[in-house]
């Protein structure tokens, strides 16, 4: 017995004595992600995971330009933007000839076959089955003729999938026509999303359910393999139709380095891996021993890496090589009160005495590390109607008017006030913010009531309109702030998104009229007066813009922030003689 | 003994029932509405509706219930809410890199303790001994948290002698990735696991057939491993046959701390998305496994101790 254990150590203290090496390529990046990838399916692209896989295999119509803000959207596999009707109802996208799926075993002699338009009709048709249970279906809803008519046909059982949608249109292999149904001035955004990405019939029919595995498109890179829980590795594709970096951006790009490749051939990294690291600590490590290239800055590590000015990293990092990046996020976090509540949705200066008693900056501090502004309404910076001077009246703190509006409400000195209920998640930060919230309504002798829930009755509670208020965040899914102001239009209300159930004729009149119109300076009026409702009505406590910390090595080149969306990984570049050097002193 | 275990796997319906009755009342009331869940942050009513009847939530409770029966049987778990993955695929998947932390985590651990409890109760009260007892002591008043975090900063990241985190799916590659939480799991259940095995030492040692063996004059030796070693076996296999469902089931912290991708992750990702056919997948699984050992553990205590019968 002593023998094996003698043996049993010595094997253990071999292991220690072999300093691990790393079998990761250098021409690659290692990114890892904070939470799981859960699907490769771009039906099931929901979540900023997901999104930050599947665009590097699966490619659609159109995409965001790698450079320019405010975000411009221009062709991926479309031959050029689309020619558009004058009532702009019919969109006639050309495709580019000779794009190849990715080689896979689906197709007959395992070569990728062309992509044609009928794949693109394919694909979207897919989206708007009910049996593929995407949650992706909204970027065409009610919008392109007769595919609402289509899905309920085939739900019912009286259609079949190969019933022909009015609304798309393939005369022939290299041209797809759009028809709307109304004009739609988010179409082309909601079309450089993953969920529109263009995949071949083929893979699904072999692999049915399972084709969340095994994603093909045409995209920059395919994948090489998946450990679920663990990491996703992609590989160049070596079959890509091609792209080069763009040579132009907006001002200060060229100074920063990212014009540098202007003009060269796509993609410049031979692999992708995504390491999925829940856990700050092993996410912090292992990119401080080079193992990932890149990474977000996670909350406990804040202090000791980012200096008092919440801006510029410690003098320790900076001498590893190490570039912080900070941009902010298009989203918000705010306190939604529920209109329908008879209590708070009548009575406007409740809300306004709520929203002045709640301090925003010392939470800021205490739940962002500071990552994050002060949001005054629901457009995010750097959407159009933005504009960083406006001040919210009822966002300044003060205790006093929040006195004095309490009682215009008829609740002096919150007598008569019964307790309000708060929902929340039952996770320690959530938790935390609802005992920052009864310390800051407890000065009005305001009770909070804290319902704390598991994320599905949670949000139960709110599409079933239980909850008097709570907090949630809203990141936009294109950079226009109607996806903003949907959530407060009537019509949208709960189980809808829209789930402070506000319902304003004049807003939802307003808003309407916003859909009709293209971008433009008549389109920012309309956006800015939906604002001014907005402030004057309360149904939420505006709170937090996030902002996005991310920390690079010094090998890692071409990094530029998209707010909307990432997996733009074909433009990234790996300074290979750099990081072979920089990597083993870290 | 064939009449013994058949009516023991009869007795394991009625706790089955129970098992499978609570967890789905409990999961279809904390569980929410997965159709709303799965149709997206832009639903209308209908369309949660429509996904609802695709996901069989229009059908009576008792039918959906059925079908969780029907699930267990079958081993077929149906999908993830939150992935849409195959669980039955999930937990196969999950099963290997599990076992390859826990399994040599538990055999080491099993034979450093034992030998070891079993010298300090034949040493009681000796320098030895305290100073063990000490040790055990200090072993287990530190939180798992502490070795974990511990753990990687200073044997991964500063003396770099393991990987931070991550997995290899070879078999030769994996144990370069296992080692530390393999060394952090010992450490985390060799001082209870000592503790215990020396009280169950020290009780037999003072059992009137230990001083008869002594008094017939047999070495030291032979009383400590032929008589107390076997009459200690009874709690010993207790307590590592009830955790063998515990190695199945993996370790939540190291798991997720180490990136191995079995099935204490699975379960530990699962809680943090709600997502519920996978924790009640897993439930019911350590549910069944701890029904099943207990049966197990029985039929061994009959065959290592002749005074427990069949009855």
């Amino acid at each position: 017995m002593a023998q094996r254990i003698l043996v049993l150590f010595a094997l253990a203290a071999a292991l220690a004595s072999c300093t691990h090496r790393s079998r990761t390529p250098l021409n690659s990046i290692a990114y890892s992600l904070k939470s799981n990838v859960k699907s490769l399916d771009p039906a099931q692209a929901g979540d900023e995971y997901v999104n930050e896989v599947v665009p590097n295999i699966v490619e659609g119509l159109l995409q965001y330009h790698y450079l320019k803000r405010p975000l411009e959207v221009i062709p991926q596999l479309a031959d050029g933007m689309p020619k558009v009707s004058k009532d702009g109802l019919t969109h006639t996208f050309k495709i580019k000839k000779g794009v190849r799926f990715q080689d896979s075993e689906v197709f007959p002699d395992g070569k990728g076959r062309e992509v044609v338009a009928a794949d693109f009709i394919y694909s979207w048709k897919r989206i708007a089955d009910t049996r593929t249970k995407s949650d992706g279906f909204w970027i065409f809803d009610g919008k392109i003729k007769g595919i609402n008519e289509w899905r309920d046909k085939l739900a019912k059982g009286t259609g079949k999938f190969e019933d022909p949608i009015e609304g798309l249109v393939a005369p022939d292999d290299h041209t797809l026509i759009v028809k709307l149904n109304k004009p739609y001035f988010q179409l082309y955004y909601v079309l450089t999303q993953a969920y529109a990405g263009v995949i071949p019939h083929e893979a699904v029919e072999k692999y049915g359910a399972e084709f969340l595995n095994h994603p093909v498109g045409t995209g920059p890179y395919k994948l090489d393999h998946w450990i679920r829980g663990n990491k996703v590795i992609l590989s160049r594709n070596p079959n890509w139709h091609g792209e080069t970096y763009p040579t132009e951006g907006e001002k200060g790009d060229l100074e920063a380095g990212l014009l540098a490749d202007a003009g060269k051939p796509l993609p410049f990294v031979d692999q992708l891996i995504f390491y999925e690291i829940p856990e700050d600590q092993p996410r912090w490590l292992t990119m401080m021993k080079g193992a990932v290239d890149f990474s977000d800055l996670p909350k406990d590590n804040y202090d000791g890496a980012v200096e008092k000015d919440a801006k510029t990293l410690k003098p320790q990092l900076v001498k590893k090589g190490i570039r912080l990046f900070i941009a902010p996020n298009a989203d918000i976090v705010y306190i939604s009160m529920n209109q329908e509540d008879p209590i708070l949705g009548k009575n406007v200066n409740l809300r306004r005495a709520l929203a002045l008693a709640y301090n925003t900056v010392p939470s800021l501090e205490k739940f962002y590390n500071n990552r994050g502004i002060v949001a005054q309404s629901p457009i995010p910076p750097g959407l159009d109607g933005y504009d960083p001077n406006f001040k919210n009246p009822w966002k300044e703190f003060n205790l006093e008017k929040a006195k004095e509006y309490l009682a215009k409400a008829g609740y002096p000195g919150g007598k008569g006030l019964p307790p309000i209920e708060y929902s929340t998640t039952s996770s320690s930060t959530s938790n935390q913010m609802a005992e920052y919230l009864e310390q800051q309504f407890a000065p009005l002798g305001i009770k909070i009531v804290v319902v704390a829930n598991s994320w599905p009755q949670f949000t139960d509670r709110i599409r079933t309109k239980k909850s008097q208020i709570f907090g949630i965040a809203w990141r936009v899914d294109y950079p226009d702030p109607q996806n903003m102001f949907q959530l407060l239009y009537g019509p949208n209300s709960s189980p809808g998104p829209n789930n402070s159930n506000f319902n304003n004729p004049e807003f939802n009149k307003l808003y309407e009229e916003s859909l009709t119109l293209p971008p433009g300076p008549a389109r920012t009026k309309i956006y800015q007066k939906l604002r001014d409702i907005f402030v004057d009505q309360l149904p939420w406590i505006p709170t937090v813009h996030r902002l996005d910390y991310r920390i690079l090595h010094s090998w890692v080149k071409n990094y530029k922030h998209n707010p909307i969306m990432h997996g733009d990984y074909k433009y990234m570049r790996v300074d290979v003689d750099n990081k072979r050097e920089m990597k083993e002193k870290l | 003994m064939g009449k013994y275990i058949f009516r023991r796997v009869l007795y394991m319906i009625p706790i089955l029932f129970g098992v499978t009755l609570v967890t789905f009342l409990l999961f279809n009331v904390a569980g929410g509405d997965p159709a709303a869940q799965a149709a997206g942050r832009y639903a209308t009513p209908a369309q949660i509706q429509a996904m609802r009847v695709e996901m069989g939530l229009d059908k009576p409770m008792v039918v959906q219930y059925l079908n969780m029966v029907k699930q267990i049987f079958t081993l077929d778990w149906g999908r993830s809410w939150s992935s849409k993955q195959q669980i039955s695929i999930l937990i196969k998947e999950g099963v290997g890199p599990s076992l390859s932390l826990t399994i040599p985590a538990f055999i080491l651990t099993l034979l450093i303790s034992i030998p070891l409890a079993l010298v300090m109760a034949y040493k009681r009260n000796s320098i030895f001994d305290k100073s063990l007892l000490v040790s055990c002591l200090a072993l287990i008043s530190i939180s798992s948290v502490f070795y974990v975090l511990a753990g990687q900063y200073f044997i991964s990241y500063k003396l770099g002698w393991f990987p931070i985190w991550g997995w290899d799916p070879t078999w030769e590659g994996r144990w370069d990735y296992v080692a530390l939480p393999l060394l952090i799991m010992v450490i985390l259940s060799i001082g209870g696991d000592i503790l215990f095995f020396r009280t169950v030492f020290l009780e037999e040692m003072y059992q009137d057939y230990v001083r008869t063996a002594r008094s017939k004059g047999l070495p030291e030796r032979r009383v400590l491993f032929k008589h107390v070693l076997k009459n200690a076996l009874i709690p010993i296999i207790t307590l590592v046959v009830l955790e063998i469902p515990f190695l199945i089931l993996g370790s939540l912290l190291l798991e997720s701390y180490f990136g191995i991708p079995g099935l204490g992750n699975l379960i530990y990702r699962a809680i943090q998305e709600s997502d519920f056919p996978v924790i009640k997948a897993m439930t019911i699984m350590s549910a069944v496994l701890y029904i099943v050992l207990q049966l197990v553990t029985d039929v061994l205590y009959a065959l290592v101790d002749p005074k427990v019968r069949f009855e």
